[in-house]
This record gives structure tokens, C-alpha cells and sequence, in this order.
């Protein structure tokens, strides 16, 4: 199971990491989505497999740490949130720019 | 109950994001309340710094969580020397604000993401927790880039749009860090981490989660190859948050990695060779490029890229004298650096077009000649010239390099930062000295904010002892960790 959660997180990254490199801002910014999907998984596996109860529990034995989820609570929010202003920039740029290629939308190179 | 003076400069420009938002219908108002929020944020943190000079540091366990659990507030004087000194220029900033001509500042949430930004920078200087940090940088983040995003300046949306996805880069490379450490150690409050870190020898997993936390404070702190973002998220931002941006935020990477050489990784020689190897390359490629700009804001952009290398020499050498050096010098780059910013924007302001670009900007000022003392002055100070207050800070960089006989990098960096004076120069006689058929005599943005920081600047070059004396007792709570730690476990 640790192993199989590795390779997604690993995959994900890939094509995550695969897609911010594209020409096409709109593929970027999914890949953006994409890789902070596989940071929020990454953070969750730090604690994913120390315990099967909630930390409410009783059973102290087997409660799961509740720190990486709290984490990812966070993380979860703030990337959502950023990824809606991404995708509120994105909106403004290619209205003024008239294009998706991130070689076009240089305006401040002059 | 002492620790709860921590409270009061993160609560208040916390307070005033929702209270400026609610009053967006009365724009006198609004202003009028932000200005004093920020100035009482600004004199609870001189409170502050006067408890912690009496009690030690202060520590404050949100929700009342046992110690290594909750998340921790605390305030060391190294933290709160960087939040004077943010506060201090923050309501420069909001001073100049309220003085602009910028349409953006009659924008209805200009001051609501503005206390975002002082929230977000107060905190970052009190949190005693490292995923609190994150959360920290996020706020300045968005708030910074939804400012820049609504500028006057027509390119201020796509300087937001590649600053936002850079630093989305950077807080993947944090996040990836925390993740490491908490793997590692298990805990994430910088005082149980620093104690953990050197109870053991550092563990593989430790080592890639500090080389992961270095990239993203270089990323922060728009070191040298990290910069190509900075100057032009810098020059498009509106002027009384680009004074901002270039004096403050990138301020917080630099925190993070004093943070990382004193607190948690001193025994990591080569991270600290590093920082000594990007900041020499920083000052001869931010003066360079400082050099070879067209328009003032750009040029004190690539400046900022320049000092920064200072700073990071300074904790690089790592010695308590070069931190001495490094905090002194951080201190006074951010009063210059968002002095002369204002000043760029208030004479673009007074242009026939409102550009910072030289060839517009050129023989504006023969009708301001106070800003053009002001302007001198600051570029005296960015230069190192006596008596302003640069000159301390290159002096005492200068002295700690040749005190822990780093030659080489310190003659690099003395070179190079001759370059200083001669952009400054050329951009001084470019605005006052030129004569532009175009130039009329018209109003802009106040000039109070400036010549208060200029002032500042001044009376700190003539009566430096107070601020050198305080970054020296800092510095010598930066070497000694196991106090840090004392202090926090102690009082947690």
C-alpha cells in the first residue's frame, strides 16, 4: 500500500510537473491544480498509515496522527483558493492578450 | 500574561482587512481608520519590544495546546527586530497610500488586501511554527499579487500572474520541506525541531527537507539565479506596494534563512558557503543590471537584488558580528529601499505620462526640487555614504568580513558595490538635471511618507548607536539557539 502511494504521488508530480512547462497558460495552471494535489497527497501520507482510528477515538493504541490531516485541511483550502485566482488572472490576460501562448504575453519585456 | 503583548501587532492589521472591507461605501473613512490601525499596530510593537528587552522572549500557545503541539506565537528579539522594522515601513506605506494619486488606491479592497500584506508579514515574524510560516507567506502572496493585479500600470495583471505562479512553485517547495521534517522528527514548531535536529546528527530526509526550505527562502528572497521574477513584479506594482514588496517580503526569505544557519541547521557548513557564493553573485549581477535599466523603478528593483546579497553574505559569514552586520543592514535597506521607491512613483506621478520610465520621467523634477534632495539623499544612503544610514550597514558588513578574513568575497562584493553609485547618479541627474519641454508643473502623490523615511534614515546615519546596539544583543540571541529553545520549551 506505501508503495502504491508513492508511485501515484510520484505520477502525479510527473504529469503535474509536465504540464506547468507547456506553452499553453491554460495547461500550466492545470498543472498547477495538479501539482498541489500531489503536494495536499504527499502531506497526507506522512501520517496516512500510523493508525486506523480518528483522533477522537478512544483507542489510544491505534488512533491516526491528526497533525498531517490538519495540515492538509489547510493546504487544501489555500490551494483552492489560489487556484481560483490563478484561474481569475488567467481570464483578465488572455482577454487583453488575445492569446494562450505564455511566449506572446511578454509585455513586459519592452 | 505578558505574552499577550504578542497579540496585538498580528490582531490588528488582522482586524483591518474585515473592518476596511465593511467601510468600502466611505472612502475618507476608510483610509482615515487604516491609518490609525497601522499606527497602533506600529506602537504595540514598540510595546512589545520593550517587554521582550525586560522579560526575555515571549511565547503564546494558541488555543492553550500543551507546547510542542499547538501552534506557537513567539516573539525573540531577532523576530521582533524584523517586525519593527515592517511595521515601521508598513505605515510609511499607508501613509503614502492615503497621499496617492494612484487610481488603485481608490480601489474599494486596496486596504483590506494592504492589511493583508502587514498581517502576513507581522506574522511570519512572530510564528514559532513552521507550517504557520506557510500560512503566513500564502497571505502575503495573494494579497501582494491581487494588489500588483489591479495596478494602474497595463502589465500589472501579467507581473501578478507570473509572480503568483512562481511563488505557487515556491510554497510547493515549502510544503515538500515541512512534509520531510515532519516525516523526520515529527513535529513542526521550530523550537522542537532545532532541539530534535541537534540532539541527533541530521538524517537524510532532514537534509532534503532544509535543501527543499533553502530553495524556497532563495525563491522568496529573489536571490540571484531566483530573480527573474523580481524586478518586473516589483516595477509594475502600484508605488505604495512596490515600496513594499521590494523593502519587506523579500525581507521574509531572508528571515527564513537566518532562521535555518542559526536555529535549526547551524551545523550545515555548506549552506551557509552557499548563501556567502549567491549573495557575491547577487551584488555584481543586481548592480549590473541596476546599471543597464531604463526606468527607476526597475533600476531599484535590480538594487534590492543587490542588497539582498549583502544580507545573505552577512549570515553566510555567520558570525554574531556579520549577523550583526546582516540585521543592520536589512533594517536600513528597507527604510532606504521604500523611501526611494515612493519617491520613483511620486515623480512618475508628476510626469506627462504616468510612467517611471526614463525617457518619460527625464527633467521632471526641475519643479521639485525637495524631492530631488530626498532622492539624493536616499541614493547616498543606498550608496554608503556618510552620514547616512547605509553607510553603517556597509561599514559593519565590511568590518565583520575582514574580522572572520572572508577577502575574497568581501573585495568582490566592495568592487561591486561601487556600481551603486553610479546608477543612482545617473538617475539622479537624469530626472533633476535634464530639461524635458514636457515637463509642467502638476501635483502627485504626497511626499510626506518619503521624507519621513528619509529622515529616519538620516537620524539613524547621524545616531546609529541605538540600532546597531539592539541588532548586536539579536545576534547574539541568533547564536545562542539553545536559548531560543529554552525560552519556548520553558514557557510553552
Amino acid at each position: 500500500m506505501n508503495i502504491l502511494t508513492a508511485l501515484t504521488i510520484g505520477i502525479l508530480f510527473a504529469i503535474a510537473m509536465y504540464q506547468m512547462l507547456r506553452r499553453n497558460v491554460i495547461r500550466a495552471a492545470i498543472g498547477l491544480a495538479l501539482i498541489s494535489n500531489a503536494i495536499n497527497l504527499y502531506l497526507f501520507s506522512m501520517g496516512a498509515y500510523n493508525g486506523v482510528e480518528a483522533a477522537y477515538s478512544t483507542a489510544i493504541a491505534q488512533i491516526s496522527d491528526p497533525l498531517p490531516q490538519a495540515l492538509v485541511l489547510t493546504a487544501i483550502v489555500i490551494s483552492a483558493g489560489g487556484f481560483a485566482f490563478v484561474l481569475g488572472l488567467l481570464y483578465v490576460v488572455s482577454t487583453r492578450y488575445k492569446t494562450s501562448d505564455s511566449d506572446e504575453i511578454e509585455g513586459l519585456k519592452h | 500574561m505578558t505574552a499577550y503583548w504578542l497579540l496585538p501587532p498580528l490582531l490588528l492589521p488582522f482586524l483591518g482587512a474585515p473592518l476596511t472591507l465593511m467601510l468600502r461605501k466611505q472612502p475618507r473613512l476608510q483610509t482615515a481608520i487604516s491609518l490609525a490601525l497601522m499606527m497602533a499596530a506600529l506602537l504595540s510593537s514598540f510595546a512589545l519590544l520593550w517587554q521582550v528587552l525586560m522579560h526575555g522572549a515571549l511565547a503564546l500557545q494558541l488555543g492553550a495546546w500543551p507546547f510542542p503541539f499547538g501552534i506557537t506565537l513567539a516573539a525573540d528579539l531577532p523576530g521582533v527586530f524584523m517586525l519593527l522594522m515592517s511595521q515601521i515601513v508598513l505605515t510609511a506605506g499607508f501613509l503614502y497610500a492615503a497621499g496617492s494619486t494612484e487610481k488603485v488606491t481608490r480601489y474599494p479592497a486596496f486596504y483590506t488586501l494592504f492589511f493583508g500584506l502587514a498581517t502576513g508579514l507581522s506574522g511570519a515574524f512572530l510564528t514559532g511554527d513552521l507550517f504557520n510560516l506557510f500560512v503566513f507567506a500564502e497571505i502575503i502572496v495573494i494579497s501582494g499579487a491581487a494588489l500588483t493585479a489591479n495596478a494602474d500600470d497595463p502589465f500589472g495583471v501579467e507581473a501578478a500572474y507570473k509572480y503568483f505562479y512562481i511563488s505557487t512553485l515556491a510554497a510547493v517547495f515549502f510544503l515538500l520541506g515541512v512534509g520531510a521534517l515532519y516525516a523526520a522528527y515529527g513535529t513542526l514548531n521550530l523550537a522542537d525541531l532545532a532541539r530534535q535536529i541537534a540532539a541527533t546528527s541530521p538524517t537524510p530526509l532532514a537534509l532534503a527537507g532544509l535543501a527543499f526550505l533553502a530553495t524556497t527562502f532563495f525563491i522568496k528572497s529573489a536571490a540571484f539565479p531566483f530573480h527573474f521574477w523580481q524586478p518586473d513584479f516589483h516595477a509594475a506594482a502600484p508605488t505604495a506596494i512596490s515600496a513594499m514588496l521590494s523593502s519587506l517580503v523579500v525581507k521574509v526569505g531572508v528571515y527564513g534563512f537566518l532562521r535555518l544557519t542559526t536555529l535549526m541547521f547551524p551545523q550545515i557548513q555548506l549552506l551557509q558557503t552557499l548563501l556567502v557564493w549567491v549573495g557575491v553573485a547577487g551584488i555584481l549581477y543586481g548592480g549590473l543590471g541596476a546599471a543597464g535599466t531604463h526606468n527607476v523603478k526597475r533600476m531599484l528593483a535590480y538594487s534590492t537584488l543587490a542588497q539582498i546579497g549583502f544580507m545573505l553574505l552577512g549570515i553566510g559569514w555567520g558570525t554574531p558580528f556579520s549577523l550583526t552586520a546582516a540585521l543592520v543592514f536589512a533594517f536600513n535597506h528597507a527604510l532606504v529601499k521604500a523611501a526611494m521607491l515612493m519617491l520613483a512613483g511620486a515623480m512618475a506621478s508628476r510626469a506627462a505620462v504616468k510612467s517611471a520610465s526614463f525617457s518619460v520621467v527625464f527633467g521632471v523634477g526641475k519643479y521639485h526640487p525637495f524631492a530631488g534632495l530626498l532622492f539624493l539623499l536616499g541614493g547616498m544612503a543606498l550608496a554608503g555614504i556618510p552620514p547616512l544610514n547605509g553607510f553603517t550597514s556597509k561599514l559593519l558588513i565590511f568590518w565583520s568580513g575582514i574580522a572572520s578574513a572572508n577577502y575574497l568575497s568581501l573585495a568582490i562584493a566592495g568592487v561591486a558595490s561601487i556600481v551603486t553609485l553610479t546608477y543612482v547618479i545617473r538617475a539622479f541627474m537624469k530626472i533633476w538635471f535634464e530639461t524635458n519641454p514636457e515637463a509642467k508643473p502638476k501635483t502627485g502623490d504626497s511626499l510626506l511618507a518619503p521624507a519621513l523615511l528619509i529622515g529616519l534614515s538620516l537620524a539613524l546615519g547621524i545616531w546609529a548607536a541605538p540600532l546597531v546596539n539592539l541588532a548586536q544583543v539579536s545576534a547574539q540571541w541568533l547564536s545562542d539557539p539553545q536559548n531560543y529553545i529554552r525560552w519556548l520549551v520553558g514557557n510553552g
